[in-house]
C-alpha cells in the first residue's frame, strides 16, 4: 500500500503554507487539504465509516475539488469491491491533477480489475510516459499483456520491473509466463532467485516445491515443501504434495497422519480425499479406501485420476464390472493415457470379452511409449491365448523398454511384475536374457510426472494377470478446476 | 313398516364400508320422502339418522386430517408475527436455518432448498423448508420454494376443499348455514357433533362452526374434551394461537389422547417454540409408550432444526415400532444416500418397493442409489421405469437431470450434455440443469454460453452456491474481478464454509489492496 502514502507526501506539502505574520494563531491551512491528514489517518487505520463521513464533509466544503478526499474515497471503493465507482473516481482525479502519474496508474488499475486489459496498457502507457522509473507501471503492464497472452511482451515488461525493483509478486507471474508457455526450467530458475530473494514466502516455496515434483527431483521438492510448512503448517497446498510424495515412499502412516492435520479445515477437498484413499488402498484396506475414492468422486465427477485410482482398486478387489466402469468412463476424460487402456484391457479379459481385450491392449501399446508393464500384461494374455508368436513379440518389446528405462537409471521395477516376466521368460524359452537383476529397492521414483503411490496387487502365477498399473495421487492442482457442485444428484422425494 | 328400514340399513352399510357418494344418494331419497311419512314423536327420527348420515358421508368425502393440514401463505410467513423472541438463540428456532448442529451433511454434499435448509427425504403438505424475509422475495421466488404446494397469499387452500365439494353436489348445497339454528343443534349433541364436522371440514365456515362448538361445549359444561379439542383447531384456523393453546391444554387435562398432543406441539412450533413442543411430545410419549406419530413429530421437529443427527435417531425409534412406516424409510434412505452409504440407501428404498410404493420418485431414487452403489443392472431400468411413471414435467425434469448424473459417471459428456438439455425442455426453471450445462460447456471452451447459463442458474435459484461460485472462478479467469468479486460475495451468503470461496475471496482482496 504505498500509494496513499505517496499521495499524502505529495500533496502535504502543497498544503504547509509558509507561517502567518500573526504569530499567535495558529498556521491556517488552504481549506482545501485541511483535513488530508485526518483522512489518511483513518484510512491507514482501515476505520472506513469514519473516513468516509469525514471524507463527504470535506468535499462538501471544496465543492468536490480536494483531490486526496476523491482519491481515498475511491481506494476505499475499490476494497469494498465497487470497482466501476472507483474507477469514475479516479478520472475525477486524474482530471483534477492531469499532471500526475499516481492518479493515472490508478485509473489504470481500476481498468485492469475490471477486465479491461487493453484500455489498462493504454492508460498505463501515458503513466509511464509521466513517471519512467516506476516498477509497477512495468509489472502491471506485464500482467496486463500476460490475460492478452502477448508472452513476450509481458516477460520484457516483468524484467524490466525487476530491474527497477525486485518484487516477489514479479517473480510468481513471471514464472507463470514461464509455465504457460511450457518451460518448466526456466520457471524453476525464476523462482529459485525469488526464493533466494525472500526465503519466507511459503507461496514460493509450495510453488518450487511443486515444480520439483513435477520434474520427479524429490530431494529438491521435499526440501521446499518442507520449508512452507514450517513457516505455514497449515498450508493445504504443501501438505497435500508433501503427503503425495511420502505415499510415493510407502510412508502411508505418515502421509495419513499429515492429511488429518489439513483434513478438518478443508474438509470437501477431492484431491485430498483421493489421496486418503490411495494411503488406505496402500495399506491394504480397500473398503476403506474405495469409500473415500468414491467421495472424492461425488465432489469432482470430472476428475479422470480418481476414476482411474476407483478403477485400479476395483481391479484389486477383483471387481471387474466395477473396474470396467470407472475405466472407461476415466478414459473418456483422459483418451491419451496408455496405462487407462492397459487396465482396461485387463478387466476385459476378466470379463472374458478377448477381442475387446485385445483391442484395447493395441491402444495402449501405441500410447504408451515407456512402461514395460503394458507389453507385459499383452504378452500374458497372448500367451494364455495360445499366440506364442505375438507373445515372444511383446516381451522383446518389453526387454527394449526395460532397457532403456535401465540406460536412464530409472530403475525400479515392481518385485512381482519382474517374477511374472521370468515365468513368462521361461515359458516362451528366452529366460536366460533377462535384463534386470535383482531390482534395487531404495529409490522407487517412477518416470510420470505425477507422484504415484505403488500399487501392491495380489500377484498370482501366470494363469491369471498380472501387476497392475501405478495409483494416481494428485498433488494440489495449478489450475482451479471448475466444480461440477450441483452435482449432489437429486434424490427425488417420495410423496405418498 | 317393514320396508321402511331397508333403506336406511342399506346407507349405513354403505357408510361403513366407506361408500360415500352411494350413502349419500341413499340418503337424499330417505330425505325427500314427506315429512309426514315418518314417526316425529321419538327424539331422533329416521329423518334426523338420514340428515346425519348424510352430513357425515359428505364430510368423509373430503376429510383431511387437521394434523397434517398445515399450510402457510406469504401472509402468514411475512406479515404475522407470533414469535416472542426476534433473534432467538441458536439451536430454539426453527427460523434460523443456518444453524445446523447435527452435522448433517453440507451443500457440498446435499442439495439444499433455500438457505441451507437440506431437502429432506419426505414431503408431507406442511413441510416448509427456509422462509422468505420479506414480501417481494416471496413473490419472486418460485411458487413451490417454499412449501410442498404451490404457495398463497393466504391459506388459500381450506377454501379450495369447499369449493371442490360444491362440484360433488349439482343442486345446490346440502345445508343452508345460514338457515340453520344452531342453538337447537347444540343441544343435541349426536347430530351436533356430525354437523360440526360438516360445517368445519366440508363447508370450511370456521366461524359458524366456532359457534355451534361454542354453544355444545356450554352444553356439555364444558366437561367433553371433544368440544375443547374442535374449538382449538378453529381457533388454530382463524391464527389465534394461544386460545387455541388454552383450549388444547384444558382438553388434555381431562383426556389423554394422541390427538390433542399433536394439536398441541403444532401450535407450538407455529408459535416457533420447537424446544416445547419436543417437551410436549416427549410427556406424550411417557403416557403412550412407543406412539409412532410422537416419535415421528420429534424426528420432524429435529429435522426442521437442521439436526439431522438426532432426527435420523428418532426416525429409526419410529421403524422399530412400526417397520413400514414410509416417511421414516424414506428420511433415512436420504440420509444414508448423501452421507456416503448409497448401499444401505438402496435397502431402505427397496423396501419401500416391497411394500408397493410404485411411483416416480421412488423409481428415480432406486436408479440413484443403485448407480451409486455400482449396482449397474437396475440402474437404467429404473430410471426408465421412473420415466414412464412421471405424473407431470416436473418429474419427468427430474429424472432427466438425474440421468445426466449418471451420464458424467460413465463419462459421456455428449449424453450428459443431451440430458441436461431435457431437463431444461421439460422444466425451463431447472437451475440446476444451467449450472450442469455450464460446465459442460465449460468443459469445452465455450465461455461465453457457460456465463450465460451461470447467470441464468444464479438468478433463478440464488440459494444455490454453485453457479455463483463458478461464474466467479470463470469471471476470475477472465479477469473481470469485479463480477468475480460479487458472485463470490453471493456465493459465502448461500453457503458460509465453502473453502474455495473463501480462498478465492481472499485472493480478490489481496488484488483490491494491493498496488
Amino acid at each position: 500500500m504505498a500509494e496513499p502514502e505517496a499521495a499524502a507526501v505529495s500533496s502535504l506539502p502543497a498544503a504547509t503554507e509558509p507561517p502567518k505574520p500573526h504569530p499567535k494563531k495558529a498556521p491556517e491551512l488552504p481549506i482545501l487539504e485541511r483535513k488530508n491528514w485526518l483522512i489518511y489517518l483513518l484510512y491507514v487505520r482501515r476505520d472506513y465509516d469514519e473516513c468516509k463521513a469525514v471524507i463527504k464533509e470535506q468535499l462538501q466544503e471544496s465543492h468536490g475539488l480536494c483531490e486526496y478526499a476523491v482519491y481515498v474515497q475511491a481506494l476505499i471503493f475499490r476494497l469494498e469491491g465497487k470497482i466501476q465507482e472507483s474507477l469514475e473516481l479516479f478520472q475525477t482525479c486524474s482530471i483534477l491533477n492531469p499532471r500526475s502519474a499516481d492518479n493515472l496508474k490508478q485509473v489504470a488499475r481500476s481498468l485492469f480489475l475490471l477486465g479491461k486489459h487493453k484500455a489498462a496498457i493504454e492508460v498505463y502507457n501515458e503513466a509511464a510516459k509521466l513517471d519512467e522509473k516506476d516498477w509497477e507501471i512495468s509489472h502491471n503492464l506485464g500482467v496486463c499483456y500476460m490475460y492478452l497472452k502477448h508472452f513476450n511482451k509481458a516477460r520484457d515488461q516483468l524484467n524490466n520491473a525487476l530491474e527497477l525493483n525486485r518484487h516477489d509478486l514479479t517473480y510468481m507471474m513471471l514464472g507463470k509466463i514461464h509455465l504457460l508457455e511450457g518451460e518448466m526450467d526456466k520457471a524453476i530458475e525464476v523462482y529459485k532467485k525469488a526464493v533466494e530473494f525472500s526465503p519466507e514466502n511459503t507461496d514460493l516455496l509450495t510453488t518450487l516445491g511443486l515444480l520439483y515434483l513435477q520434474l520427479g527431483d524429490y530431494q529438491k521438492a521435499f526440501e521446499h515443501l518442507g520449508n512452507a510448512l514450517t513457516y505455514d503448517p497449515g498450508n493445504y497446498k504443501a501438505t497435500l504434495a508433501a503427503g503425495s510424495m511420502m505415499q510415493a515412499h510407502g510412508d502411508f502412516d505418515v502421509a495419513l497422519s499429515k492429511y488429518k492435520v489439513v483434513a478438518s479445515t478443508v474438509p470437501e477437498s477431492p484431491p485430498l480425499w483421493n489421496n486418503i484413499g490411495m494411503c488406505f488402498f496402500g495399506k491394504k484396506k480397500y473398503v476403506a479406501a474405495v469409500s473415500c475414492l468414491k467421495r472424492a468422486n461425488y465432489l469432482a465427477p470430472f476428475d479422470w485420476k480418481i476414476l482411474y485410482n476407483l478403477g485400479l482398486v476395483h481391479l484389486t478387489m477383483q471387481q471387474y464390472a466395477s473396474a470396467f466402469h470407472f475405466l472407461s468412463a476415466a478414459i473418456n476424460f483422459q483418451p491419451k493415457m496408455g496405462e487407462l487402456y492397459m487396465l482396461l484391457a485387463v478387466a476385459l479379459t476378466n470379463l472374458e470379452d478377448i477381442e475387446n481385450a485385445k483391442r484395447s491392449y493395441e491402444q495402449a501399446v501405441a500410447l504408451d511409449k515407456c512402461n514395460p508393464l503394458v507389453n507385459l500384461n499383452y504378452a500374458v494374455l497372448l500367451y494364455n491365448q495360445g499366440d506364442k508368436k505375438g507373445a515372444l513379440s511383446q516381451y522383446q518389446e518389453m526387454e527394449k523398454k526395460v532397457n532403456a528405462a535401465k540406460e536412464s537409471s530409472a530403475l525400479d521395477f515392481d518385485p512381482e511384475m519382474v517374477e511374472v516376466a521370468q515365468k513368462m521368460g521361461a515359458a516362451l524359452q528366452v529366460g536366460e536374457s533377462l535384463v534386470w537383476t535383482k531390482p534395487s529397492k531404495e529409490s522407487k521414483s517412477k518416470q510420470r510426472a505425477a507422484p504415484v503411490g505403488k500399487s501392491s496387487s495380489a500377484q498370482q502365477p501366470l494363469g491369471s494377470n498380472q501387476a497392475l498399473g501405478q495409483a494416481m495421487s494428485s498433488a494440489a492442482g495449478y489450475g482451479k478446476t471448475m466444480q461440477l457442485p450441483s452435482g449432489t444428484s437429486l434424490l427425488l422425494l417420495c410423496e405418498v | 313398516m317393514g320396508l321402511e328400514p331397508e333403506p336406511l340399513f342399506q346407507a349405513w352399510s354403505y357408510f361403513r364400508r366407506r361408500k360415500f357418494r352411494q350413502c349419500a344418494d341413499l340418503c337424499s331419497q330417505l330425505l325427500e320422502m314427506p315429512p309426514g311419512a315418518q314417526e316425529s314423536d321419538s327424539e331422533y327420527s329416521v329423518f334426523q339418522a338420514a340428515w346425519s348420515l348424510k352430513t357425515r358421508a359428505l364430510t368423509e368425502m373430503v376429510y383431511v386430517d387437521e394434523i397434517d393440514m398445515d399450510e402457510e401463505g406469504i401472509a402468514e410467513m411475512i406479515l404475522d408475527e407470533n414469535a416472542i423472541a426476534q433473534v432467538a438463540r441458536p439451536g430454539t428456532s426453527l427460523k434460523l436455518p443456518g444453524t445446523s448442529q447435527g452435522g448433517g451433511p453440507s451443500p457440498a454434499v446435499r442439495p439444499v432448498t433455500q438457505s441451507g435448509r437440506p431437502i429432506t427425504g419426505f414431503v408431507r403438505p406442511s413441510t416448509q423448508s427456509g422462509r422468505p424475509s420479506t414480501m417481494e422475495q416471496a413473490i419472486k421466488t418460485p411458487r413451490t420454494g417454499l412449501t410442498a404446494r404451490p404457495i398463497t397469499s393466504a391459506s388459500g387452500r381450506y377454501g379450495r376443499l369447499g369449493t371442490a365439494s360444491m362440484i360433488t353436489n349439482p343442486d345446490g348445497p346440502f345445508i343452508n348455514l345460514s338457515r340453520l339454528n344452531l342453538a337447537k343443534y347444540a343441544q343435541k349433541p349426536k347430530l351436533a357433533k356430525a354437523l360440526f364436522e360438516y360445517i368445519f371440514h366440508h363447508e370450511n365456515d370456521v366461524k359458524n362452526a366456532l359457534d355451534l362448538a361454542a354453544l355444545a361445549t356450554e352444553h356439555a359444561q364444558f366437561k367433553d374434551w371433544w368440544w375443547k379439542v374442535q374449538i382449538g383447531k378453529c381457533y388454530y384456523r382463524l391464527g389465534l394461537y394461544r386460545e387455541a393453546e388454552k383450549q388444547f391444554k384444558s382438553a388434555l387435562k381431562q383426556q389423554d389422547m394422541v390427538d390433542t398432543i399433536l394439536y398441541l406441539a403444532k401450535v407450538y412450533v407455529r408459535l416457533d417454540q420447537p424446544v416445547t413442543a419436543l417437551n410436549i411430545f416427549k410427556q406424550g410419549l411417557e403416557r403412550f409408550r412407543g406412539e409412532v406419530t410422537l416419535i415421528c413429530g420429534i424426528a420432524r421437529i429435529y429435522e426442521e432444526m437442521n439436526n439431522i443427527s438426532l432426527a435420523a435417531e428418532y426416525y429409526k425409534d419410529v421403524l422399530k415400532q412400526d417397520n413400514t412406516h414410509v416417511e421414516a424409510i424414506a428420511c433415512i434412505g436420504s440420509n444414508h444416500f448423501y452421507s456416503d452409504q448409497p448401499e444401505i440407501a438402496l435397502r431402505f428404498y427397496r423396501r419401500l418397493l416391497q411394500m408397493g410404493v410404485y411411483n416416480c420418485q421412488l423409481f428415480n431414487n432406486l436408479g440413484l442409489c443403485c448407480f451409486y452403489a455400482q449396482q449397474y443392472d437396475m440402474t437404467l431400468s429404473s430410471f426408465e421405469r421412473a420415466l414412464f411413471l412421471a405424473e407431470n414435467e416436473e418429474e419427468t425434469a427430474d429424472v432427466w437431470y438425474n440421468l445426466g448424473h449418471v451420464a458424467v459417471g460413465i463419462g459421456d459428456l455428449n449424453l450428459a450434455y443431451q440430458c441436461f438439455k431435457l431437463t431444461l425442455v421439460n422444466n425451463n426453471d431447472y437451475a440446476e440443469a444451467y449450472n450442469n450445462l455450464a460446465v459442460l460447456e465449460m468443459q469445452k471452451g465455450h465461455t461465453e454460453q457457460a456465463r450465460a447459463l451461470l447467470q441464468t442458474a444464479s438468478a433463478l435459484a440464488p440459494h444455490m452456491y454453485e453457479p455463483h461460485f463458478n461464474f466467479a472462478i470463470l469471471s476470475e479467469k477472465i479477469g473481470d474481478l469485479q463480477r468475480s468479486y460479487t458472485a463470490a460475495q453471493k456465493s459465502e451468503e448461500a453457503f458460509p464454509g465453502h473453502v474455495d470461496t473463501q480462498q478465492l475471496i481472499k485472493q480478490l482482496k489481496q488484488h483490491f489492496a494491493m498496488l
